[in-house]
């Protein structure tokens, strides 16, 4: 029999395409193929042109992102695989910021570099179009995909500087541990698909809800499909990679990593546990507590010894993401439903974007003038750049919750959805992070202490000079940070707009 | 269904012997020579449970694709020909106990879960019918409708992987 002719030729129906909806990857996708195209015809040597052009890119996707958001209807194409409502529009924006100040903080970072190449800003913007379309995906296939697609320009970006030793090194355990968690993944997804024969979130989970959910069959399938994102997030004990990777890689691919490709993760996590495991609480409950407990106890007491400031945020950002996986621990006990547990972590997510991706910019700032990534070569900071110092300070208290800087306000959502719980695992839970809280502060205000209170190492003062792009970027940050902190009620409105319809 | 029972026995068979062997053998070259015998014999394990596609698929990226570039790997890098004593790790038992722990856990969810479901008969059923359920027809519309969206976004990752590999692997 003729393929073309085949018996199902002419019953097949083109899908309705919804372009307003698609529309802020479209602009994405066509910025990313003009970045490539205008770095071949220049040779390299439009540096800050493709910079440019690629920041441009990402600014004009959010427009269509806030037409959308104005707009207001619920999108759902393709059967329900793919959905533009208000929690991928938040997550959308969010990641285009996040990419946006990456952007602004590697065109100075690239300007003086050996190791500059045009494609640097499209493999960035890939992986940026990746994060956006994880924010709508609701079926395992294409949760794969956007993953895979988020993170395969990530691993060549950590190795970016490949004549550095430590740059091959953060990539290859980036890579390897990266594909090892995808594979877990994946198995996981099969079985699920292969008990629900579905791909579709929605499906899957009224299909767990019924008889033949408590398999042991869906909950391996569950655990394997939590390990795979565990490690996106760098959760203990997946947390392996995060400290070299951050260390090795590019300080502005670093910053991204810590905060877009980690929201990434924490979107994915989302959507599987609360839309297609969400009658399966009893596998994922237990599992998110011990991960969210190790996450935290573990990142803050390795970070307490850590004499490299990126190595130091990079435990740091380990223990943030346990803050974050807190409410999947308490989740299925909210007496509003295990989706009240969405509104903080999205919260945390986004006040946590902001402070760190300041904490990083600002590390990039002070290492133009001493090239070190000491903590000690922080020393005296105030005596030649007390505008980067102060900055600095905000970040790191803002990082450990001390108001009225933004963190405070993330923490106090998250302790009070573990209130809300209120069952004796909740609490101690909630006792634990309070622990860590007070641990984490010590590693924090030693930052401080080096800044304000010790000389300078080498008796070097000359100013540092902070390029335009990173003050934009720094300043961005700065301000987000302390207006969330003053004025909470502008991100507790995204967190309470990114909850999706849940199952009844 | 005699011949598919032992068909489905021989291939299984080759198939975990040849996959003992990938780990087993002191022969980077060998290694990757058994491993194209553990997947053909997935691909054939394919065709008996009648997805004809996806064995295609099986054999032209893996068998196809990937041992060759592993055989591309093996030659443009410095390991060793022949036999090679510094394949081995230290940590091998630790490695066999968890692997034999993850084997008894698969096989034992997976029993417990399709220990006594049966593959549906395909007595009496058209083979036009069939084609139209799961021929490389089904496949195709369902890629260009219901999978369009990852199948687009495919194109953009392959695209970001080429790119990446060459930026990478380009002496500059």
């Amino acid at each position: 029999m003729d393929v073309l002719s085949g018996p199902v030729a002419g019953v097949f129906r083109a899908p309705d395409v919804d372009y307003h909806a698609f529309a802020p990857e479209l602009v994405l996708v066509a910025v990313l193929v003009a970045v490539l195209v205008v770095d071949l015809v220049l040779e390299g040597r439009g540096r800050r042109l493709v910079g440019g052009l690629a920041g441009i890119g990402l600014l004009a996707a959010m427009v269509p992102v806030l037409t959308l958001a104005v707009d207001g209807a619920n999108r759902s194409m393709v059967g329900g695989a793919y959905v533009v409502d208000d929690f991928a529009l938040v997550f959308k924006g969010l990641f285009l910021i996040a990419g946006y100040v990456t952007m602004l903080l590697s065109s100075d970072y690239l300007a003086d570099d050996d190791y500059y190449e045009g494609e640097y800003y499209f493999l960035l913007l890939s992986s940026v179009l990746g994060m956006m379309v994880m924010a709508s995906s609701r079926d395992l296939i294409s949760i794969f995909v956007a993953l895979e697609l988020l993170s395969i320009p990530a691993y060549m970006l950590a190795g970016w500087r490949k004549r550095d030793l430590k740059g091959n090194e953060a990539t290859l355990k980036y890579y390897l541990l990266g594909v090892f968690a995808t594979g877990v993944m994946l198995y996981g997804m099969s079985l699920i698909f292969g008990i629900t024969g579905e791909t579709v979130l929605t499906e899957i989970g009224s299909k767990l809800q019924g008889p033949g959910a408590s398999l042991p069959l869906v909950s391996l399938g569950i655990v394997f499909v939590i390990v795979g994102f565990a490690f996106k997030i760098s959760a203990v004990p997946f947390h392996s990679w995060a400290p070299d990777t951050y260390e090795g890689a590019p300080t502005p691919i670093t910053a991204f990593l810590s905060v877009a490709s980690k929201a990434g993760g924490f979107v994915a996590l989302m959507q599987l546990v609360f839309i297609g495991f969400l009658g399966r609480d009893d596998v994922w409950q237990p599992m998110f507590w011990v991960l969210a407990a190790l996450t935290m106890t573990v990142g803050n007491l390795i970070a307490l010894r850590q004499t490299n400031i990126v190595r130091m945020l990079a435990y740091s950002s380990v223990a943030q993401a346990g803050y974050m996986l807190l409410p999947f621990a308490v989740a299925g006990d909210l007496a509003k439903g295990p989706g009240a547990a969405m509104g903080p972590m999205t919260t945390y997510l986004l006040i946590y974007a902001a402070m760190n991706l300041g904490a990083f910019a600002l590390v990039l700032a002070v290492a133009r003038k001493t090239r070190s990534g000491e903590i000690a070569s922080y020393g005296g900071l105030f005596e030649y750049a007390p505008g980067l110092t102060v900055l600095m300070s905000i970040f790191v208290f803002a990082l450990a919750g001390i108001p009225p800087l933004g963190g405070w306000y993330g923490k106090l959502v998250v302790f009070k959805t573990l209130l809300d719980a209120n069952t004796p695992w909740a609490i101690v839970l909630g006792v634990i992070a309070a622990v860590n809280s007070v641990i984490a502060l010590y590693y924090y205000a030693s930052v401080a202490r080096e800044m304000w209170m010790r000389p300078v190492p080498d008796g070097d003062t000359t100013p540092v000079r902070v390029p335009a792009g990173l003050t934009a970027a720094l300043s961005l940050c700065a301000v987000a940070t302390v207006v969330i902190g003053v004025y909470p009620q502008v991100v507790a409105r995204f967190g309470d707009l990114a909850v999706f319809s849940l199952l009844p | 269904m005699v011949a598919q029972n032992i068909a489905f026995g021989v291939l299984a068979a080759a198939t975990s012997l040849a996959a003992i062997r990938v780990v087993t053998t002191r022969n980077v070259v060998h290694a990757a020579l058994y491993l194209v015998v553990v997947l053909a014999s997935v691909g054939a394990l394919y065709i008996l449970l009648t997805a004809e596609f996806v064995a295609a698929v099986q054999i032209l990226v893996y068998v196809g694709a990937i041992v060759v570039l592993l055989l591309f790997g093996v030659m443009l890098t410095k390991a060793t020909l022949g036999e090679d004593d510094q394949l081995d790790n230290d940590q091998r038992w630790l490695g066999a106990v968890i692997a034999l722990f993850l084997l008894g856990t698969l096989s034992f969810v997976l029993v417990d879960a399709f220990g006594d479901d049966k593959l549906p008969s395909l007595e009496g059923v058209s083979r036009a019918t069939l084609e139209a359920q799961r021929g490389s027809g089904a496949v195709g519309d369902a890629i260009f409708s219901t999978f369009l969206v990852p199948f687009e976004v495919v194109s953009v990752l392959l695209l970001a992987a080429l790119v990446g590999a060459i930026v990478l692997a380009r002496r500059d």
